[in-house]
């Protein structure tokens, strides 16, 4: 089993209420459960997804292989914050890669992707965005950042930011 | 009215077959012989393994024959070239990635259509795990061996046992069979009906005995 | 160049989040004339117009809106902003910028098609999409253009935002229903179709965020006015998707059946970098290379077919002679291999055997055979894969050595002499 639940008492709380408005709804509705109940968890762990597969009346394996498949949803810890940056053909072309570079660098991880060491930035390169006209692009959890340079990456990703 | 019969060629061969059966079921009427893997006759048809592709004049892809049904005055092709080709480099990708060796049917098959895995070279990604999974005291799951056919899944739920133990991890080429967050088997709703292992078709399922005493 | 947008005419010119301001640019006039006309006139004029849908398969709107229209009991209407096909974002466009449209051309397809429940599936990376038209069906339900008794005429809908989590996939429709199902998002199976068994195995029209916006001018204007644009096999506005060395990337609304040239040229500006074409990628990853000499193509469905390309999503991106191609056709398989659902063996084994191959060639090692083998492996999954992800991975691929002389003992593409 991977890494336990640590959840502050206003996030169970918030989990709670999620899981109190998704009762009895069925497989139809576990993607927006799961979307909602990761917004307040940051991951989605065993005992989180334990109760939306009883919450939902859907068996936990499906749970597990949904979160498996959807490169959105987590079933290990990541970083508060995600960035993803676009590496497909027309953002490559743009310079995607010394964008990938910068990042990397600034968070100390590899460039394939990673989470910095204090847990604060998770960085992923990401299949095409649909921003192709802003190219290079990346997205900072649901903010968008078009045509971005590399000398811009440290204020995006610095501590204050 | 739907006629009682309807004509379809097989290989040249035309033949008179009743309507809404499988191009597998036909075939064996007509005496040819389609090679399948992932299709089970008590299971449904997923036609995930696409070994028995066969050639309908009209398609632009191939058609599986385990899950196509007939309609009057298909003409099937069950053993072109164009099939074979398809066949073969399907055996070939699989021999390169997963462990066949306690699978004779598809080495047996892989030599019919003489395919060579090694095409692929020796740094091929294979499909290995960390030794085999001895969790429980019934079977054994021996990863390195699963050709992802999605039999077992499919006896654990809807098509037979509704258990629910058995899903998937990753997806493309690193998809795996998997438990809830990878867990022990008696720490599932597993109930060791022993289904699984009845329809593993590679030797990835087997019962403890065997496993330990071979044969 | 002197046409008018109708698509995109108010991107950038309404506020996206003012139904007043909606109304006040011709807004929901589409949907009283179709409520005058009748479900069944509307289909008429869609069958008429010879709409093909344009999400990529260019099947005929008006054959899926009859058959859902024809079928007894409960069923959908699904509206597809998936968009994941690398070099698209048309639809995300349209969302951001003119929220209301999409859910006008949701409401007439369920009105013709006699549905009582609708989706708008968005991919999870469209936050501001998802957003806009979250808030639009929320003024539109405030308004009355949603729920019961639709403007008085006595009919109902329920529309629900679905919200993808990164699969390219769940672009598949199929695959789309099992997600809304909640379940990985496998394709299935076809037939059934989803004209006669699609979402909860009910009858379901679906259809892409463009083909659904298409319905609004046809509905006020008619056939004749639609047909009008681009070839009669292949009629109507088109939305093109300009990325990569052009100087002005962008929307570009125009003509079906525009030249290819006056896309990248008059539209586009030319082509950056060196200056001097080196190719042009149509339709996305799932489309096809075309070389320098072939763009004077008209941009249409049934052409682009004739000469082995796509037009798939609209996607048009240019590529320099200076680009890294090599670069770029790694980036594809590797696309590929990652969105592989993993259900069928051709394209769950063919996606990975592809990426090895072609970083070799990137890296300059291929090794004899290579070639041979890329070209069985590429056409196993074009024949025997279950869907049409796995049935197209190979194409860009096969097309950029075909038709950019790439010559093996140098290693080199001859049309990309970097
Ligand atoms: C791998 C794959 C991805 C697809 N992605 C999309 C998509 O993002 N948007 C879309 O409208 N159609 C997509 N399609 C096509 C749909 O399956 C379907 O044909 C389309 O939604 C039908 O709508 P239309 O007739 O209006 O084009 C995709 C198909 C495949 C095989
Ligand atoms: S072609 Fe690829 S994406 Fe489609 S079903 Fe097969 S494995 Fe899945
Ligand atoms: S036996 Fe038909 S696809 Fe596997």
């Amino acid at each position: 089993m991977t890494a336990a639940r640590t959840l502050t008492s206003p996030q169970m709380a918030a989990l709670r209420q999620i899981l109190q408005r998704y009762r009895g709804q069925g497989g139809a509705y576990l993607l927006p459960c799961l979307h909602e109940a990761q917004a307040v968890t940051g991951w989605l762990d065993a005992d989180t997804c334990t109760e939306i597969s009883r919450a939902l009346n859907v068996p936990l394996v499906q749970v597990h292989e949904v979160i498996e498949f959807y490169t959105l949803f987590y079933n290990e810890p990541v970083g508060r914050r995600i960035v993803r940056v676009c590496d497909d053909p027309p953002c490559f072309l743009a310079g995607s890669s010394e964008i990938v570079r910068a990042c990397a660098r600034q968070l100390g991880v590899d460039e394939k992707g990673g989470t910095s060491s204090d847990g604060r930035v998770t960085l992923e390169i990401h299949p095409c965005l649909g921003r192709c006209e802003q190219a290079p692009f990346l997205m900072i959890d649901d903010d968008a950042h078009g045509h971005v340079q590399p000398a811009q990456i440290p204020d995006l990703l610095g501590e204050g930011a | 009215m739907p006629p009682n019969e309807i004509w379809i060629t097989i290989d040249g061969q035309a033949l008179k077959v009743p309507p809404g059966i499988t191009i597998l079921e036909a075939a064996r009427l007509a005496g040819v012989e389609i090679p399948t893997l992932c299709y089970h006759p008590s299971l449904t048809a997923n036609a995930v393994c696409r070994l028995c592709v066969v050639e309908w004049r009209g398609s632009r892809t191939l058609v599986a024959a385990c899950a196509g049904t007939v309609r009057p005055n298909a003409v099937i092709l069950t053993n072109s070239r164009r099939v074979r080709t398809a066949r073969r480099t399907i055996l070939e990708m699989l021999a390169a990635s997963v462990d066949l060796s306690d699978a004779p049917d598809l080495q047996a098959l892989l030599a019919e259509y003489g395919g060579d895995p090694n095409r692929f070279g020796e740094d091929a990604a294979r499909r290995t795990f960390d030794g085999v999974k001895a969790d429980n005291p019934f079977y054994v799951r021996d990863y390195d061996k699963c050709v992802l056919c999605w039999r077992c899944v499919q006896v654990c739920a809807d098509d037979v046992q509704h258990t629910y133990a058995l899903g998937f991890n990753g997806r493309g080429f690193h998809t795996e069979i998997a438990t809830f967050f990878d867990a022990p088997m008696p720490d599932t709703t597993c109930v060791f009906c022993g289904n699984c292992v009845g329809v593993c078709p590679t030797g990835a399922l087997k019962g403890k005995r065997e496993y330990l005493w071979g044969g | 160049m002197s046409y008018q947008p109708v698509l995109t005419a108010r991107v950038g010119v309404v506020d996206p989040a003012s139904l007043k301001d909606y109304e006040a640019h011709g807004g929901f006039r589409a949907l009283r004339h179709a409520i005058a006309i009748g479900p069944d006139a509307v289909i008429d004029l869609v069958t008429q117009a010879h709409v093909l849908g344009r999400g990529g398969a260019a099947f005929p709107a008006g054959i899926k809106w009859k058959a859902v229209n024809e079928e007894h009991g409960p069923k959908f209407v699904v509206a597809n902003a998936d968009e994941s096909e690398p070099g698209t974002f048309k639809d995300r466009v349209i969302m951001e910028g003119d929220p209301f449209s999409l859910v006008e051309g949701v409401i007439i397809a369920s009105y013709a098609a006699l549905a009582e429940k609708a989706y708008i599936y968005i991919r999870g990376e469209y936050p501001q999409a998802i957003a806009c038209v979250q808030q639009a069906i929320a003024a539109c339900y405030a308004a009355g253009y949603l729920g019961e008794n639709i403007l008085g005429a006595g009919f109902n809908l329920q529309v629900e935002i679905r919200k993808g989590a990164g699969a390219y996939i769940c672009g598949e429709e199929t695959a789309l229903f099992e997600s809304i199902e909640g379940k990985r998002g496998f394709p299935r199976l076809k037939p059934p179709f989803p004209t006669q068994s699609g979402l909860f195995g009910r009858p379901t029209l679906i259809n892409n965020v463009e083909t659904l916006i298409n319905a609004l001018p046809l509905v006020l204007y008619g056939p004749d006015w639609y047909r009008q644009f681009g070839p009669s096999d292949s009629p109507g506005p088109k939305l093109y998707c300009l990325s990569g060395r052009v100087r002005h990337p962008g929307l570009v609304e125009a003509p079906m059946g525009t030249p290819l040239s006056e896309l990248i040229y008059e539209y586009g500006g030319g082509v950056t970098g060196s200056g001097e074409l080196g190719g042009v990628l149509l339709g996305g990853a799932a489309g096809a290379f075309i070389s320098p000499e072939m763009i004077d193509v008209f941009m249409d469905f049934a052409t682009l077919r004739e000469i082995d390309a796509a037009l798939g999503s609209g996607v048009v991106m240019v590529f320099d002679t200076s680009a890294d191609i090599k670069g770029v056709l790694k980036r594809i398989a590797h696309f590929f291999a990652h969105e592989s659902c993993g259900k069928c063996f051709p394209c769950q084994l063919g996606t990975q055997r592809q990426v090895e191959i072609i970083d070799r060639l990137a890296a300059d090692r291929l090794r004899p055979g290579d070639l041979a083998l890329l070209r069985e492996v590429g056409q196993t999954m074009t024949d025997a894969s279950i869907c049409g992800l796995g049935q197209t991975a190979a194409g860009a691929i096969r097309t950029a050595l075909d038709r950019f002389g790439y010559e093996a003992s140098t290693g080199e593409f001859y049309t990309f002499q970097r």
